[in-house]
């Protein structure tokens, strides 16, 4: 933090002042709309909220904006109680595949959607593909919160490897001899959220294949661009990672990376910010790159949040109203500032943005957003690809063959129960 | 205890003659569907009509936040051809009976350790039951950390005798997996199965062991002719309950693998949660909550019919 | 029972064995205990023993207790348990009362009926209880919970005061009844209070298996205000895919304690109860 951001609060409220004589003014009536997020990973950004922009909404609009937190995990049953209910909330964050699953309760902001885009230099294309559901955008993207490669540049150095590797080929050399040495890899493989997508859709795109295409129907994971990707995932684990990988969930590779048993793992920022503010020895060697680079190209796994307005809400337009003050006055940038990059800007005009400067490790993960698609692509997102994702389906192909498991086999099973869900 | 007749002989002086609402309350018939009444209504409120509620969701296509669409038994067909869903049957039958068996040999042999005079014996007792009362979520924790092959005792001891390091995965291998969930939900309801069949012991007339004895039984003899047969109706009682709790369990797995690794522990009551709340399709969910009623049907069936014969 | 072993006969046939199941019982709360202890630096540190704790601190109970809703969680804990052993202690008494001493059409029946409903686990009933618990409106309040965690002791104890009741003797309640009391007045004044026992034991049981629940708490249960110890712990004890490990060992410690305690004043009446239940039931 420090001048810059006071010198931001300032031009804010100058700006809202401003622009408060004009059109938001009109709703003077004082009512309140309630925004439901998910406990963030920084506590600060939540703090943010809660003590910078939500009274200063207030002041300028008198609509008093309650922030409501629920714990990390819940963010979808709550919803989901919120939808069968018709109550609760009248804004809500969305992670991930909730925009598709709930759309039919969710507010057309196609128009905020493209005014947004014209103030803030233009979505990236992840963007649409995270909250465009049947030609309607049912969400405003926020954020992606990218996972990328993390890596001990002290360990890599040990073996002649300054910049991290460009190619799955040359990470796997690497990674042989940082084995050798007592310093394996350790990728998850196990069922959890996040940190197993993130490297695991990456691959399967970065060597051309596709559970499914993207006319949304064709089941088309039997390939053998799908069967390169798995048999470079069996070397990959057996050669550089520990068996107990298979079994990981989220919280592993941040376990195993504070007590120093694996050289590189996919992970969000949590893992940096974890280990500059408890074991700064640690932080110091730790940097984070982009993921390597298969035959058809480099990818990300997008991990999007944004925010949607319920339609049954009572106060759905002081909820747009909202909305759209948020995204396109300088509320924005100092939101995101508050988190140090942890959230990645979905918007082109904050390419070039300060945050990027506070932490230059985190710069990958702006670079990444261009190459970032949510897992299922290049299908269109839709509830059967979520079912895809809670069965672990491309999850446990990787798994199973890296657990010794024969290629064919795998993509048999994966493509019986992918024909299962999209025959459905 | 004494009991006070006066205000009860006072009611007897009050007693009307014919028919009379009091008289007809008073027939056990009438008194008993009363009495039983409430606890009825609460059950069917609260677990029968969820069950057929349950039943109906099974039959429809229900996403959340969108009506249902009765399709029949599509659900229950697409649950045939899963590949992951017989994984899981087989997962819960053998997790069920393997930590079935462990637990009653076990807590045969605690019952049998406890059932002597010492000192201490009531509070050894207490802690011993520390296991089972404690929540379950909780001590799972405990053992995510112990089962990390870098932080486990047992991999330690290993280690120093020879195994390379850094030894088992318990987690991480699919067998060892399996056998981790098994030995903690063994751990936890050992002392419930120990504990009651102490108690069941203690109700063995000691005379039956001593003409036992006389005949010239040994210590075996005694233990399979006299003992077991009297144990036989605890056994069985508190094999049911452990059956069904073990069978439905779904706390253990959910906080320790999430049903990883690759499916190895996933249970119907964890794929359910999965299918019902992660992908928010509720009727397919429902479908493999239902899917363990025949087998614990089942279960139950065989497990009085052996007893009965045995 | 055996006695009259010399000591070392004593140490094989008695301490060997007892020593060995508390080991195995207890070594998981020694470890929780020793985690709790250790500072983060010790926590993560794979080369020092993991049993030992060289610098204790008390950060995360302190951070524990002072950071996190867990006081409040354990609140609502205890007062969720109370009130559905409360209940089903009742209804299961309503249950077992005519089903232990009255003879009516229908009575074996009832009883199979209960037993039955014993049967129907939670994970089968979660889905369209949770629909129903929206529809009343009940989600995240402690009703929700109150209401449904009975469903699944209110048969337990049913049974378990079946077996008790029908030990007790029937005499005082024949004296009563020939006196004139009505059934009703019978069953309240005279045969209740005998079987104090009984329900204690029942009514342990329930508690225990209160504080336990956690499938119907993950689903009902979103808001912090609300929760329960166990779903509190493992919910909020996380950011994002970082564990606070300290904290949740100092957590499933701090939260077995009370449950334990209890445990140890009325572990005898537990024990009681279950003998008369299961032996003669």
């Amino acid at each position: 933090m420090g001048n810059g951001t006071r010198r931001d609060f300032l031009k804010i409220t100058a700006a809202t002042a401003g622009a408060a004589a004009l059109p938001w003014r009109a709703q003077a009536a004082s009512k309140s709309i309630t925004l439901l997020h998910e406990s963030s990973f920084i506590p600060a950004f939540d703090a943010y909220m809660k003590n910078t922009i939500a009274p200063l909404y207030e002041k300028t609009t008198g609509v008093k904006v309650n922030y409501e937190l629920t714990s990390v995990g819940s963010l979808p049953t709550r919803v989901s109680t919120i939808t069968e209910t018709g109550s609760g909330a009248d804004l809500t964050m969305d992670i991930l595949l909730t925009p598709f699953l709930y759309d039919e309760k969710l507010a057309d902001l196609s128009d905020i959607a493209e005014e947004v885009g014209k103030k803030q230099g233009g979505w990236y294309d992840a963007a649409k593909e995270a909250a465009v559901v049947k030609g309607k955008w049912k969400a405003l993207p926020f954020a992606n919160i990218g996972q990328l490669m993390n890596w001990r540049t002290d360990w890599f150095a040990e073996i002649g490897v300054k910049k991290f590797p460009d190619t799955w080929e040359e990470l796997y050399e690497a990674g042989k001899k940082l084995k050798a040495k007592g310093h394996p890899f350790g990728f998850e493989l196990g069922h959890g959220f996040g940190d197993n997508h993130g490297w695991m859709y990456p691959l399967l795109w970065s060597y051309g294949g596709h559970e499914v295409e993207a006319d949304g129907k064709t089941v088309s994971i039997d390939s053998s661009e799908t069967a390169a990707a798995i048999d470079f995932c069996r070397k990959f684990f057996q050669d550089t990672m520990m068996e107990d990988c298979l079994g990981w969930t989220d919280v592993s590779n941040n376990k195993s990376w504070m007590a120093q048993q694996i050289s590189c793992t996919n992970n969000a920022e949590s893992i940096l910010y974890i280990a500059k503010r408890d074991f700064p020895d640690i932080g110091k060697v730790t940097d984070q790159a982009m993921n390597p680079q298969g035959p058809k190209g480099r990818f990300h796994f997008m991990n999007s949040i944004s925010h949607s307005v319920f339609n049954f809400s009572p106060a759905k337009e002081e909820a747009r109203a909202f909305l759209k003050w948020l995204m396109t006055t300088n509320a924005l940038g100092d939101w995101y500032n508050s988190a140090d990059s942890y959230y990645q800007p979905l918007l082109h005009g904050y390419d070039k943005a300060p945050m990027w400067n506070v932490e230059p490790r985190n710069i990958p993960y702006r670079d990444a957003l261009a190459t970032a698609h949510l897992p299922g692509w290049p299908a269109p997102a839709s509830p059967k690809l979520a079912q895809s994702v809670a069965k672990y389906v491309v999850v446990d192909m990787f798994a199973k063959a890296a657990g010794g498991a024969k290629t064919p086999d795998v993509i048999k099973t994966a493509q019986a129960q992918l024909k299962q869900i999209y025959s459905a | 205890m004494t009991i006070r007749t006066e205000p009860l002989a006072g009611l007897a002086q009050r007693a009307p003659r014919g028919w009379s609402l009091s008289t007809w309350l008073d027939r056990e018939s009438v008194f008993s569907w009363l009495m039983m009444s409430l606890p009825i209504l609460f059950l069917a409120g609260f677990v029968g009509y969820p069950f057929f509620y349950g039943i109906l969701l099974s039959l429809e296509n229900r996403p959340v936040a969108q009506p249902g669409t009765f399709i029949g038994l599509k659900n229950f067909i697409t649950d045939f051809h899963d590949p992951i869903f017989w994984q899981v049957a087989i997962n819960t039958f053998v997790y069920t009976g393997a930590a079935t068996l462990l637990k009653m040999v076990g807590g045969l042999g605690l019952a049998l350790a406890m059932n002597q005079n010492f000192r201490m014996k009531n509070l050894v007792r207490a802690f011993l039951l520390l296991p089972f009362i404690v929540p379950t979520v909780l001590s799972t924790v405990a053992w995510m950390w112990m089962l990390d092959p870098a932080f486990s005792v047992v991999n330690r001891l290993l280690i120093e005798l020879g195994v390379p390091p850094p030894g088992p995965s318990w987690l991480g291998n699919p067998i060892l997996a399996m056998c981790s969930i098994i030995v903690i939900n063994t751990w936890r309801g050992l002392p419930f199965y120990g504990i009651t069949l102490l108690a069941g012991l203690q109700t063995v007339p000691p005379e039956l062991y001593e003409a036992a004895t006389i005949d010239g039984a040994s210590g075996w003899q005694r233990f399979r002719f006299v003992t077991l047969p009297l144990l036989k109706p605890i056994i069985m009682i508190v094999t049911l309950f452990s059956v069904i709790f073990t069978f439905a369990d779904f706390q253990l797995v959910y906080v320790l693998t999430h049903g990883g690794p690759q499916n190895a522990t996933q249970l119907f009551a964890t794929y359910a949660f999965d299918i019902g709340m992660s992908a928010g399709q509720l009727g397919l969910g429902a479908s493999v909550a239902l899917a363990m009623l025949p087998a614990l049907g089942i279960l139950i069936v065989a497990m009085t019919l052996y007893m009965r014969r045995a | 029972m055996v006695t009259g072993y010399g000591p070392l006969q004593r140490v094989l046939r008695v301490w060997l064995p007892v020593g060995f199941f508390m080991l195995v019982a207890l070594l998981p709360f020694y470890w929780m205990a020793i985690a709790s202890l250790k500072p983060n630096s010790e926590l993560y540190n794979p080369n020092i023993s993991s049993l030992i704790v060289y610098h204790p601190t008390l950060k995360h109970y302190v951070d524990l207790l002072t950071q996190t809703g867990f006081l409040r969680w354990t609140w609502n804990t205890m007062l969720v348990s109370v009130i559905s052993t409360a209940i089903s202690l009742v209804l299961g008494s309503m249950l077992a009362y005519p089903l232990a001493r009255m003879r009516f059409a229908g009575a074996s029946l009832m009883a199979m009926a209960v037993a039955a409903v014993y049967l129907v686990p939670q994970p089968l009933l979660f889905l369209p209880l949770a629909d129903i618990i929206n529809r009343l409106h009940l989600g995240n309040t402690l009703t929700s919970v109150i209401l449904t965690y009975p469903t699944m002791l209110v048969p337990f104890c049913a049974w378990l005061l079946l077996g008790y009741f029908k030990t007790v003797p029937k005499d005082l309640e024949e004296a009563a009844r020939i006196d004139g009391a009505s059934r009703l007045q019978t069953m309240r004044r005279i045969f209740l209070p005998l079987c104090t026992p009984g329900f204690i034991s029942a009514g342990i049981f329930a508690f225990t298996l209160s504080q336990n629940e956690f499938l119907y708490a993950l689903i009902f249960l979103t808001k912090s205000s609300v929760r329960t110890v166990p779903v509190g712990v493992i919910s909020e004890l996380i950011r994002g895919d970082v564990f606070y490990w300290g904290q949740l060992m100092a957590g499933a410690l701090l939260g077995s304690i009370p449950v334990a305690i209890i445990y140890s004043f009325f572990v005898e009446h537990y024990v009681a109860g279950l003998t008369s239940g299961a032996v003669k039931g």
